[in-house]
């Protein structure tokens, strides 16, 4: 039986030598790194769904309820939509923003490293335990859409200026960016939505006040404002102005302000 | 057997000549007929097309260069002499390599381009169907057709549009991804402008609006495309409901300003749209360019994707070479091994029967013998001829690797065991 600890830095290990490996193809161009990078990262994942699996079965709650396990139940379904995306649309591109955060995400687990603890009475609350996983899973949702957002932006900028960068021929067309990305954050925003929701009446419930505001929280509500903009930005069409560059990378930071606000309790 | 290689193409000979020699579809039973009934010959085939004119052809002897070259001078209606110099001739090993090139399009006037690999498979189906082909000749255009697969697949040599009309539709498929459901706007009537409008159409796009300052040149291009012709006083309008739009008109101002396509924005509120001038002077505000959602290529940008193309698949072509340097030394071993095989055959068969012969002689000296007697006996004597043979076969099989030196090593061993 591997022991928990050690699937976990196996996982790290193999999920930044992807991440290295998409960053080689960059300067090599060579698509067969990244086609091996690709077969790592299912390794990899088949890693981490077992050291989520160690977690369920040991605490007998959702790996949410704090910092290491949220981070990495975050890096697990980024790895889910990312390899769903992929098999969908060959989109190879998002692997340079979406491996490295993988990476930052389970090593921030395995830094903090609390031990595995079983629920408190709280935590076995349904709409607790809601809460975490709508924010989780919208969050994750969210920053994939950021992803796409970005190559769009680059994209977008390379056919603006006929330049065309070392991302040019692996991001694939602009008009399938802007579908996942607008999608990615249509459904993330909602599922983010309700989850903050979970999350304020839980807190109702148990401190008689909607909300408390520690980092956790500023940041969920920043970042919550700040995709909010960008819909709006979608919507209407103005989504590739500067201003909406600005607006995407307060909502990435909110949202791991957010991450990193998360304690025990 | 050697195979020999013998042709002209567009840069050794000129179209005079080329034309003259090349062969109709249909009619390459003229030429591989009498080559058929050459007793040197063993198999042969032609590859014809506008750039090439080559005649591939497997023989016991090298020494069937000049029936091939008559041939060729016959159907030119020159002498020999007249022709040779612009002949190559390329043997075995070279001859291999040139056919890989060729069908991967390395050989090809626009490097990588698709065209030719099916017109080698062409060759090989007509070459089948007229049953010109021997076993050398079957394997070497299977191996082609394979190389010419994997060069392609491995360093996407053919990806790249290369011409004005591609590379906009190539930039059209960044933007839009598939072109189907497009519309497009085509103003002017002239020749580039045509053409990529036509290109753009093959690729699938939907509907293409014409609209021209002579109205009825306008109504037989939109006729022609299948399309609506549209007055040219109306462009501003018709750009709302173009995905794409291509000027190309000698007018010695812009035809489309950045306001019109700001307004065309406006009204449509999503969806980008891809501007193509291909007028000097330019008929497109450069300004355009400026327009979030509008993405503005003059002629000038788009030659300028075509030549970075064009550069990208030089390198490819080095990656490619490589590959198929790799491909020739596989084949040539496989051919070499193919040689051997009937002479370790033979050998083998030939000390069976001698062992054979040998054997009932002993057995009728011996007079009745046990079951077990006569199964021992024949043990002993297939593991003497198994040890006599051992050697020499290993060396057969070792030929396959020196194909020169393996064609000596081969006629040696045929002579000493007396083999035909």
């Amino acid at each position: 039986m591997v022991s928990p600890t050690l699937s976990l830095y196996l996982t790290i290990a193999v999920y930044a030598v992807a991440a290295g490996l998409v960053f080689l193809s960059l300067l090599t161009r060579r698509e067969q790194l990244q086609r091996l990078a690709t077969m790592l990262i299912g390794l990899g994942f088949i890693g981490h769904t077992i050291w989520i699996g160690t977690i369920c079965s040991t605490t007998h709650h959702p790996p949410l309820t704090n910092l290491p396990e949220a981070a990495s139940f975050i890096a697990w379904v980024l790895i889910v939509v990312e390899l769903a995306l992929l098999f969908r649309f060959k989109v190879q591109a998002a692997a340079f923003f979406v491996y490295p955060l993988v990476v930052m995400l389970l090593a921030t687990t395995a830094i903090v490293s609390e031990p595995f603890a079983p629920p408190t009475p709280e935590q076995t609350s349904k709409i607790f335990i809601g809460h975490l996983l709508l924010t989780m899973v919208g969050v994750a949702a969210l920053l994939i859409g950021l992803a796409f957002g970005a190559l769009y932006q680059i994209q977008d900028r390379a056919m603006k200026a006929k330049k065309r960068g070392a991302l040019y021929e692996w991001i694939p067309n602009l008009r399938v960016l802007d579908i996942v990305s607008y999608r990615s954050m249509v459904v993330g925003f909602a599922i983010y939505s309700a989850g903050i929701l979970a999350g304020v009446l839980f807190a109702y419930n148990r401190h008689g006040a909607l909300t408390t505001f520690g980092a956790k929280e500023s940041g969920a509500l920043v970042a919550w404002v700040a995709f909010a903009v960008m819909l709006q930005a979608h919507l209407s069409g103005t989504f590739r102005t500067r201003k909406t560059v600005g607006v995407a990378l307060v909502a990435f930071l909110a949202t791991v302000v957010s991450i990193f606000g998360i304690s025990r309790g | 057997m050697t195979l020999t290689l013998i042709g002209v193409n567009h840069r050794t000979a000129p179209v005079e000549l080329r034309e003259r020699l090349s062969i109709a579809k249909g009619s390459e039973a003229e030429v591989l007929r009498p080559l058929a009934s050459n007793g040197g010959i063993r198999g042969s085939a032609v590859i014809s097309t506008c750039n090439r004119v080559e005649i591939v052809v497997s023989s016991e002897a090298e020494n069937v260069i000049e029936p091939v070259v008559e041939l060729l001078a016959e159907r030119a209606e020159r002498e020999a002499e007249q022709i040779e110099k612009h002949l190559y001739v390329l043997r075995h090993r070279d001859a291999i390599r040139h056919m890989f090139r060729v069908a991967s399009g390395l050989d090809s006037m626009i490097i990588g381009e698709p065209q030719i690999g099916g017109q080698v498979r062409d060759s090989y189906q007509i070459a089948k169907n007229l049953d010109t082909l021997d076993s050398t000749l079957y394997a070497l255009y299977e191996q082609t057709l394979h190389v010419a697969k994997r060069v392609r697949t491995e360093t996407g040599i053919g990806e790249h549009a290369v011409s004005i009309p591609f590379a906009a539709v190539e930039l059209a498929k960044k933007i839009f991804g598939e072109l189907s459901g497009l519309r497009a706007f085509l103003v002017g009537a002239g020749e580039m402008g045509e053409l990529t409008a036509e290109h753009l159409k093959g690729n699938g796009l939907e509907a293409i609006t014409v609209a021209n300052r002579a109205f009825e040149k306008a109504v037989e291009l939109a006729g022609r495309f299948g399309g609506e012709a549209a007055s040219f006083d109306n462009v501003g309008a018709q750009l709302a409901g173009a995905d794409i739009v291509i000027v190309s008109t000698s007018a010695p101002n812009y035809t489309v300003t950045a306001e019109q396509v700001r307004a065309a924005m406006n009204a449509r509120r999503r969806g980008d749209i891809f501007l193509i001038d291909l007028s000097v002077p330019r008929n497109i505000d450069p300004a355009v360019g400026d327009v979030e959602g509008a993405y503005l290529y003059n002629i000038d940008d788009l030659s300028e994707v075509a030549e970075s193309n064009k550069a990208k698949r030089l390198e490819k072509a080095a990656q490619a070479d490589r590959i198929i340097e790799k491909e020739v030394d596989g084949f040539l071993k496989r051919l070499a091994t193919q040689d051997a095989v009937p002479t370790i055959v033979e050998l083998q068969r030939r000390l069976d029967e001698i062992r054979q012969a040998e054997l009932e002689k002993c057995l009728r000296k011996m007079g009745p013998v046990t079951a077990e007697q006569r199964q021992a006996i024949e043990a002993l004597t297939t593991g003497i001829i198994n040890k006599v043979a051992h050697y020499p076969i290993i060396r057969l099989r070792e030929s396959a690797s020196a194909p020169h030196e393996g064609e000596t090593i081969r006629e040696t061993i045929r002579k000493i065991f007396g083999l035909r």
